[in-house]
């Protein structure tokens, strides 16, 4: 026994003495949401980034969802055992833009002049790049992972019913009874506050919060109760629900998806990234820009708030650490890597450059799946901001998660729901204006 | 007898020093933060903080949805409590009945106390998802069971979740409790009366009262505290924030919503709920119990 254990003593003091001395690379961590299928791209962008040189080696670490993260990555900075760059979604970035003030945050267009990156501003998609900015429109995030909320149809149920995509919901309520009678659910959706809430007000034109969605002054409420327009669509998709034509499946992201994918339903409104599962997987189904009430637009189609996240850069590392960590930010946005990924997960391109090399090798004709996310976050004529700037944001949907079905099974009125979302909408407001 | 006494002052705090590190580290440090993260406003990353006095607990207490919590939370203590201790009382006087096959039926029962609550919802999820759940199926042909739209469907949802692992522990603790009432007792019991139903709630039932009293503090706790899991894998609040309890509204706020603010203030007052709720035991209830 004893003989045992100096032979280990002894192993363990070679181990050390052995120890290698040469300089490592700059280790790079990066923390996503990610799970599944889409991380094993992000592990394969990291793999594709490590071959490709020697100087730097990303690290990515799945932290779980886009709300763990958030969480995750806070704690580790109170206990300054953060990454250098972090993915924070949508709901998060008027968090991240108020953090840059306490150096929290890197802007990415500061550092990217300050380590003489290659970095083209007005190559970047202005929906996507006004999102992650502030006010004064300086980039604040690195776009990567943009979504938007779009429409998914299954043919074979459209052809049985026969009948076309709709592009509005006018178009939409005419041929729900049509595929209703052929033993189909005509539609689901996902997430009601970034569908049919946010982006409820972004693809019509209108203003959700005041202070100009935030952009101009701390928001003090939302305008749910306010714009006529929102109710009448809510009031819609009472009745649509109690004559079968939309159902809801509680809160859950896949179980309202669930339908979709086992053919039941033809419409399903869900994030672009989605399309990655759904490849393979549901026969014969496109994807298609999400509808409008024209009544409410007058024909015209605007564009929807980016969804899902971009990548922050944190502060406390080394020049030498930035300066890796800025030549991976122009990795991760060339062209190249911006079509791998866009092709392999659904999201969309955020570059001009990366759409017109899709365009160039023919790439949308292949797969037209991908068209839809660009072209609707492409579209223009909108007078509100590009996104929306409130805080306690994340709180503020489970407010809404509350309300929405009390709406829909009729324990409360439309107008009612409405007038409760604004007043718990501002007092989270006004809770998070005074951390300000 | 001879006397073990330490030679230094110093050899006895060396000994106690890990102990007293982990109590300090663990239990009152993040205690003493809750009370500072309640009483001051401050953003997610800990700037910006100052002194708020009880705004904290003004905006928790004022929060329609935090008093529809509370009442969650009172009666899905009480029905957790009830059903996992009166199953797990019925299970174990069988099972100490049983001749043959004592230990299988021991084994089996106890397995699933050794699930984690958050595991135990990602199950009771395949039992009522709408797709798949025998239940959510067997329900649904009963009386159009459909937790998604019903606040009492969605109760029973998270009700039988949360007790089912929880009859377990009851079970393992009553079968012990049984088996330390002496032979002799029963065995005079059974010469004193005839009907089994009676000498249970007469002779049983009362020596077993020591293990009954101490389940239902530990099922209040749990019910209380541990449920955040499956609460998080069933229902996430379902219908409409009706089944979220205390903690779980706290954990979404302060995790989720990042405001440690309002769960610190929410935190403190659970922490006078459990408070009450236990003085209240030793007081009242715990004066009724004899242990031999």
């Amino acid at each position: 026994m004893k003989r045992l254990y100096r032979a280990f003593i002894a192993l363990i003091t070679v181990a050390f003495l052995s120890t290698p001395t040469i300089s490592a690379p700059v280790e790079l961590h990066y923390w996503h949401g990610h799970t599944g299928k889409l991380e094993a791209i992000i592990n394969e962008i990291a793999d594709r980034w490590n071959a490709s040189q020697d100087e730097s080696v990303l690290i990515p670490t799945s932290k779980g969802s886009y709300e763990d993260i958030l969480a995750a990555f806070i704690a580790a900075y109170r206990a300054n055992e953060h990454p250098h760059m972090v993915q924070v979604y949508d709901a998060g970035a008027a968090i991240m833009v108020a953090q840059v003030k306490n150096g929290v945050v890197y802007p990415f267009e500061d550092m990217a002049e300050k380590y003489g990156v290659d970095f083209n501003k007005d190559d970047y998609i202005p929906g996507i790049r006004n999102f992650y900015a502030d006010s004064d429109g300086k980039m604040i995030g690195i776009p990567f992972n943009s979504s938007t909320c779009l429409m998914y149809a299954n043919m074979d149920i459209l052809e049985a019913a026969g009948v076309d995509i709709p592009k509005t919901y006018e178009e939409f309520e005419q041929i729900a009874p049509k595929i209703l009678a052929a033993g189909y659910t005509p539609l689901l959706q996902s997430h009601s506050p970034w569908i049919w809430t946010e982006n409820f007000f972004s693809r019509h034109n209108l203003l959700m919060t005041d202070g100009n969605n935030g952009y101009d002054d701390v928001p003090t409420t939302t305008l749910f109760a306010d714009t006529p327009e929102f109710i009448t669509h809510w009031t819609k998709v009472k009745e649509w629900k109690e004559k079968g034509w939309y159902d809801y499946k509680g809160r859950a992201w896949g179980d309202n998806q669930a339908p979709f994918i086992a053919g039941e339903a033809a419409f399903w409104l869900g994030s672009a990234a989605s399309f990655s599962g759904m490849k393979g997987v549901v026969p014969n189904f496109t994807v298609n820009h999400i509808p409008y009430w024209s009544s409410i637009t007058g024909g015209k189609e605007y564009p929807t708030f980016i969804g899902g996240a971009a990548n922050w850069i944190l502060s406390g590392k080394s020049d030498a650490e930035y300066e890796a960590l800025m030549k991976l930010a122009e990795f991760m946005t060339s062209p190249e890597q911006q079509l791998f990924y866009h092709n392999m997960s659904g999201y969309a391109a955020v570059t001009y450059s990366a759409t017109d090399l899709a365009n160039e090798i023919g790439f949308y004709e292949a797969s037209p799946y991908h068209k839809a996310v660009g072209e609707q976050l492409s579209l223009t004529g909108s007078t509100i901001p590009g996104g929306y700037r409130a805080g306690n944001w994340p709180q503020i949907r489970e407010v809404l998660y509350e309300n929405y079905p009390k709406m829909l099974n009729g324990e409360i009125s439309i107008e009612e729901g409405m007038k409760r979302m604004d007043e718990g909408a501002s007092k989270l407001l006004a809770q998070f204006a005074k951390t300000l | 007898m001879k006397r073990v006494q330490f030679s230094s002052y110093f050899t006895q705090y060396f000994f106690i020093a890990p102990q007293l590190a982990i109590i300090l580290i663990f239990l009152y440090l993040p205690i003493v933060q809750t009370f500072r993260d309640a009483f001051t406003i401050q953003d997610a990353f800990g700037f910006g903080r100052y002194f708020s006095g009880f705004d904290n607990f003004v905006f928790v207490l004022s929060d329609p949805n935090y008093i529809t919590a509370l009442k969650f939370t009172l009666i899905f203590i009480a029905v957790i409590t009830f059903f996992s201790c009166s199953i797990g009382l019925l299970l174990a006087v069988q099972a100490n009945n049983v001749i043959h096959g004592k230990s299988a039926y021991k084994t089996l029962l106890i397995w699933p106390y050794a699930i984690a609550p958050a595991v135990v919802g990602v199950t009771a999820n395949y039992f009522f998802s709408e797709r798949l759940g025998i239940l959510y199926n067997f329900f649904n042909g009963l009386w159009g069971f459909d937790w998604y739209d019903n606040v009492y469907d969605a109760y029973i949802y998270v009700f039988i979740a949360a007790s089912w692992k929880q009859i377990s522990a009851n079970f393992i603790f009553f079968l012990a409790g049984l088996q330390t009432i002496q032979k002799s007792i029963i065995e005079a019991s059974i010469i004193d009366c005839k009907s089994s139903f009676r000498r249970f709630w007469t002779i049983t039932f009362p020596l077993l009262m020591p293990t009954t009293f101490f389940l239902i503090i530990i099922n209040i706790t749990y019910s209380f505290f541990d449920t955040l899991g499956i609460i998080d894998t069933t229902t996430i609040g379902a219908p409409s924030g009706e089944t979220k309890t205390l903690v779980y509204k706290a954990y979404i706020d302060g995790f989720r919503g990042l405001d440690l603010g309002s769960a610190g203030a929410q935190s403190i007052i659970m922490m006078l709920i459990v408070l009450v709720i236990t003085v209240f035991q030793f007081r009242f209830i715990e004066g009724k119990i004899h242990y031999n």
